[in-house]
């Protein structure tokens, strides 16, 4: 993920009493991301990035084609593979790219909600895959010269983008896979472990509502799971 | 305790019996569970947890009188029967209305309202239904549903099947199919609904709802069938209506309420099943045995309790032994250089439902024709304008030579005039609202005349028509240039300044900035037109990249700065349909307004062409267009003149064909083919849109418009597919000699006309 990033979130997990709630090698499952930014792409402050932003917007409206502006953004990941971004990347290269990361991904789904008026967040997740393939992710980020600071053994940090809907109802975008992360808590491959919602906006919105869960803003939260019985 | 389970089918859509089978050993170990089939092709009879199998003669060989006395033999033995076949279940309520205490599936009166596409039943609950029609209305009004609806529309049997008509095409060659199918003409058009696929399913008996559970599809097959799916409780909000509607209809038996959640949130029904799904068994997997409680509520024997494994369900393709006393039965063989061996429904359904239709009609339980509320035909007729009879009364079709066009000069007059009107309707004192008559459309001498007369620009593709425009009186700064071809012949490039140019891509535009500043080419206006980024274009300059639209920025800046800015789109709106064409405005608005933004250049000129099928433009259209024009307004302040290209909607009905029946051939089941003097060489737009046919009333001698029927209207060519009309009724009386007239035929049916067979 990125390292070189422009660095928004000020709130952490130690100021909030979260802590120990989950271990991973002696430390909460999303110890080595606890002060870990969301990802901007950055903006030349000229007509370049301004042209590319343009282009994003009107392309969304577009995509939209009258729909909900609830619409996950599907169309980027269509447009472009999920693979290793090297930062920083600024607007004019990012939408030049083939390849973006779950950071600029969610960066640019972020924008697009804004662009719809829909108020859109940085939303940090924990995963939990296998080894078989975070190694696979580690050789190929390796390759491009692109950190893989967000991988950590069976476990990794991902960017989403989470919607506000109504109230302080949210949903999250996987920006990356296309679908909407499901608010119910999963064991195994691909199972969410932790969240954090970052936003500035600390007039308005503290607690977000997502599904069952109250996800307390810029603050990581761990997600228990429940074992059934028989598949035990 | 015996069970009887009915649908077995286990291919990749399959029906239920087999999950329903699995269910309830694990409810009952102890049950007998016999499985009823009606073809030994259906693998689910080879399922290990059948201990009988009852192999019943397919659908189009029971005596159904005789296999009804059987079952109610069954039912009065003490079993209970368990149906997952939704004709079955249709018939079992003829045979036993008011239900049998041991037939776990609804009465009539229950089924009934949840009939599609209307789903009665549906009342109370947090949803709503697709917009449908049945196709009982006239193709006119057909068409005009799948043009309002962007033709993402399904075509949908009484029973099952549902298929996804894009064209006009489609739907008649889909409409024959189904029709033919399942034995009945009422079919019926419902809008497609985007969104995730979910169902309610319940268990119920005797109007107590017994359970219920959500199911969401998380995988799926080509079919849109459910692959895996998770369990969830149902909400309050929905449980408890369907708890009152349950018991106002006294079910009994499984039932799936087949439904959609769009992105907004909204919930939509597509159909209720009186049966349970053919993923039950994933529920019972979840702790959900639905099946169980259905027994359970039915004999009051307890059931074991399912303990739920997971909350979400998938599933995979096993192979299982065969059953020793049900071989497999061989292949047909393939038809002499066929593909494959077009094996039909193994156990006869389709002839099932032609049956229920085609006997008695009485409704006693033998399989007669109301049990999906199915009645003959309407068979409605379009309407056909006062002004096209009118017309037609100044013509002495003794003389008239056919197959030719007809100018219907008092429609046309009307048409523009009010075209006029609306332009100066919505121009207000900061915009001026235009009409264009595009050439291309129809380059009748007479029609150009009109737009002249009623204040039209003058759109043209070539030189040559702008030649012709300038002959028929325009003056070159009432002319649009547009097009990729637009300098063909350029002996005709007007000397003096043109009212707008567009340029159709970057070349051309870059051909424009050079021709301009030498003095070559001359306008008010220089503009391009965009190429539409979401739905396949060749023309204009596309923005679908950042590259491209790149290069469209900088370009623009190269442009003329003594000359105003105008920037043009052209979708043919009968194409894409209504509702996208409006979308579409909005997508371009969008772009102009980021073309604004990074160019600096102001767009004053804004030109939109529609392909507008005429009662889109003329009927539905005018509070569109009020906002269409504070919309542009909105998005770019400068623009001061909006030009709007009505030409299809104004000639497509102005003109029309005339052509006479030279022979009548009877032919099966009381059809008719009836050879034509006219050809799709005169109606080639026959295949994208229906034509409103007109035949003189023999006794009245009053013009009447066909409505459907048996005949088919093949053309003089000798071309497989020069069929001008199927599915028409020719009146009583009329012959050969006779004159049918084509409406709407002067468009593109005339421009685009050819000369072919005529020597």
């Amino acid at each position: 993920m990125s390292l070189d990033v422009v660095k928004n979130n000020t709130s952490h997990e130690e100021t909030n009493g979260y802590h120990a709630c989950g271990v991973i090698k002696g430390g909460a499952v999303f110890e080595n991301w606890r002060e870990f930014p969301y990802t901007n792409v950055s903006h030349h402050g000229s007509t370049c990035c301004e042209m590319a932003r343009e282009w994003l917007y009107a392309m969304d409206y577009t995509q939209l084609n009258g729909g909900s502006p609830f619409t996950g953004p599907r169309w980027l990941r269509q447009r472009y593979n999920w693979g290793p971004t090297v930062y920083p990347i600024h607007w004019c290269e990012a939408i030049e790219e083939k390849t973006l990361d779950c950071g600029a991904l969610a960066s640019l789904s972020r924008e697009v909600f804004k662009s719809r008026n829909v108020r859109a967040y940085p939303a940090q997740l924990v995963q939990q895959f296998t080894t078989n393939a975070t190694t696979q992710w580690q050789k190929k980020w390796s390759e491009k010269e692109a950190s893989t600071h967000w991988i950590n053994d069976d476990v990794i940090y991902h960017e989403g983008c989470a919607i506000l809907t109504g109230g302080n109802e949210i949903k999250v975008w996987d920006s990356s896979a296309g679908w909407w992360v499901r608010p119910v808590p999963q064991n195994g491959y691909g199972s969410l472990l932790a969240l954090r919602i970052c936003t500035d906006d600390r007039n308005n919105i503290s607690v977000f509502q997502w599904g069952d869960h109250k996800i307390a803003a810029n603050r990581w939260q761990k997600f228990e799971t429940q074992q059934l019985a028989a598949a035990a | 305790m015996k069970i009887y389970i009915s649908g077995l089918y286990s291919g990749t859509n399959p029906q239920p019996g087999v999950g329903i089978a699995r269910s309830l050993r694990s409810a009952y170990p102890d049950a007998t569970l016999v499985g009823v089939e009606y073809s030994n092709r259906c693998s689910g009879i080879h399922w290990r947890d059948f201990d009988e199998i009852w192999l019943q003669r397919p659908w189009e060989e029971l005596s159904l009188p005789d296999y009804a006395e059987t079952v109610r033999e069954v039912l009065d033995s003490g079993a209970l029967w368990i149906s997952s076949i939704d004709l079955e279940i249709m018939w079992f309520g003829e045979i036993f209305p008011d239900g049998h205490p041991n037939l776990l599936t609804p009465p009539m009166s229950a089924l009934r309202q949840t009939m599609k596409p209307e789903v009665p039943a549906h009342k109370g609950l947090p949803v709503e239904i697709p917009t449908f029609v049945t196709t009982d209305l006239s193709d006119w009004e057909l068409h005009a549903f799948c043009r309002q609806h962007d033709w993402k529309v399904w075509l949908k049997g009484p029973y099952y099947e549902a298929v996804r008509v894009r064209t006009w095409a489609d739907l008649e060659a889909m409409r024959g199919i189904l029709s033919r199918a399942w034995a009945t003409e009422r079919l019926f058009l419902q809008t497609h609904v985007t969104g995730y696929e979910e169902s309610v399913t319940i268990s119920a008996y005797k109007g107590e709802l017994l359970k219920c559970v959500q199911m969401r599809k998380r995988d799926l097959t080509e079919l849109n069938k459910t692959w895996a799916g998770d369990i969830s409780e149902v909400s309050a909000e929905f449980a408890e209506p369907l708890r009152k509607i349950v018991k106002d209809l006294n079910w009994t038996g499984g039932a799936e309420l087949e439904m959609v959640h769009d992105a907004a949130g909204k919930l939509y029904l597509l159909e209720i099943n009186p049966r349970f799904p053919a993923w039950i068994h994933g529920a019972t997997i979840t702790g959900h045995n639905m099946p169980g409680a259905l027994v359970e509520g039915a004999t009051k024997i307890k059931a074991q309790k399912a303990e739920p494994q997971a909350e979400e369900f998938t599933r995979v393709v096993m192979e299982i032994p065969v059953r020793p006393d049900f071989p497999l039965p061989p292949l047909p063989e393939p038809y002499t250089g066929a593909f494959g061996h077009s094996l039909k429904h193994p156990s006869g359904l389709i002839e099932f439902a032609q049956r229920l239709h085609k006997t008695d009609g009485n409704g006693n339980g033998n399989g007669n024709g109301n049990s999906n509320g199915d009645h003959k035909s309407e068979n409605r007729i379009a309407d056909v304008p006062p002004t096209f009879l009118s017309d037609l009364s100044n013509f002495d079709f003794s003389r008239v030579e056919t197959p030719s066009f007809l100018f219907l000069e008092k429609t046309a007059e009307q048409l523009f005039a009010r075209a006029e009107q609306l332009a100066e309707k919505l121009s207000t004192d900061s915009v001026s609202v235009r009409n264009a008559y595009s050439i291309k459309t129809n380059p009748d001498e007479r029609l150009i005349a009109l737009a002249r007369k009623h204040g039209f620009l003058a759109e043209a593709i070539s030189l040559l028509e702008i030649n012709k425009a300038l002959e028929i009186g325009f003056e070159p700064e009432e002319c649009v240039l547009n097009g990729p071809g637009k300098w063909w012949r350029k002996e005709y490039l007007p000397s003096s300044p043109m009212r707008t140019v567009f340029s159709d891509s970057i070349a051309d535009l870059n051909r424009i900035v050079e021709s301009a500043a030498n003095g070559e080419i001359k306008a008010d206006t220089f503009g391009i037109r965009l190429r539409t980024p979401n739905i396949p274009s060749r023309f204009g300059i596309p923005v679908d990249t950042p590259e491209t639209f790149r290069q469209l920025i900088e370009s623009i800046s190269l442009l003329p700065r003594n000359s105003r800015f105008g920037v043009h789109f052209h979708m043919a709106s009968s194409n894409v349909g209504v509702a996208q064409w409006w979308s579409l405005f909005e997508t371009m608005l969008r772009w102009c307004s980021s073309i604004e933004a990074l160019t600096g250049r102001m767009i004053e000129t804004l030109d939109v062409g529609g392909g507008w099928f005429p009662d889109d433009w003329h009927d539905r259209s005018d509070d569109h267009f009020e906002r269409a024009v504070a919309n542009a307004k909105r998005f770019l302040p400068n623009v001061r003149e909006i030009i709007s290209e009505p030409g299809k909607a104004l000639a497509q009905p102005s003109m029309a064909v005339a052509m006479r029946i030279l022979e009548i051939q009877e032919i099966a089941d009381g059809g008719k083919e009836v050879v034509v003097d006219g050809s799709i060489a005169e109606l080639p737009m026959y295949f994208f849109y229906p034509h409103r046919i007109l035949c003189k009333d023999v006794r009245t001698g009053m013009w009447q418009a066909l409505g459907r029927g048996k005949a088919h209207l093949l053309g003089r060519l000798c071309m497989e597919h020069d069929i001008v009309a199927t599915n028409v009724e020719l009146p009583e009386g009329v012959g050969v000699g006779d004159t049918l007239v084509f409406c709407d035929a002067g468009a593109y049916d005339r421009s685009m006309s050819y000369v072919f067979g005529r020597g």
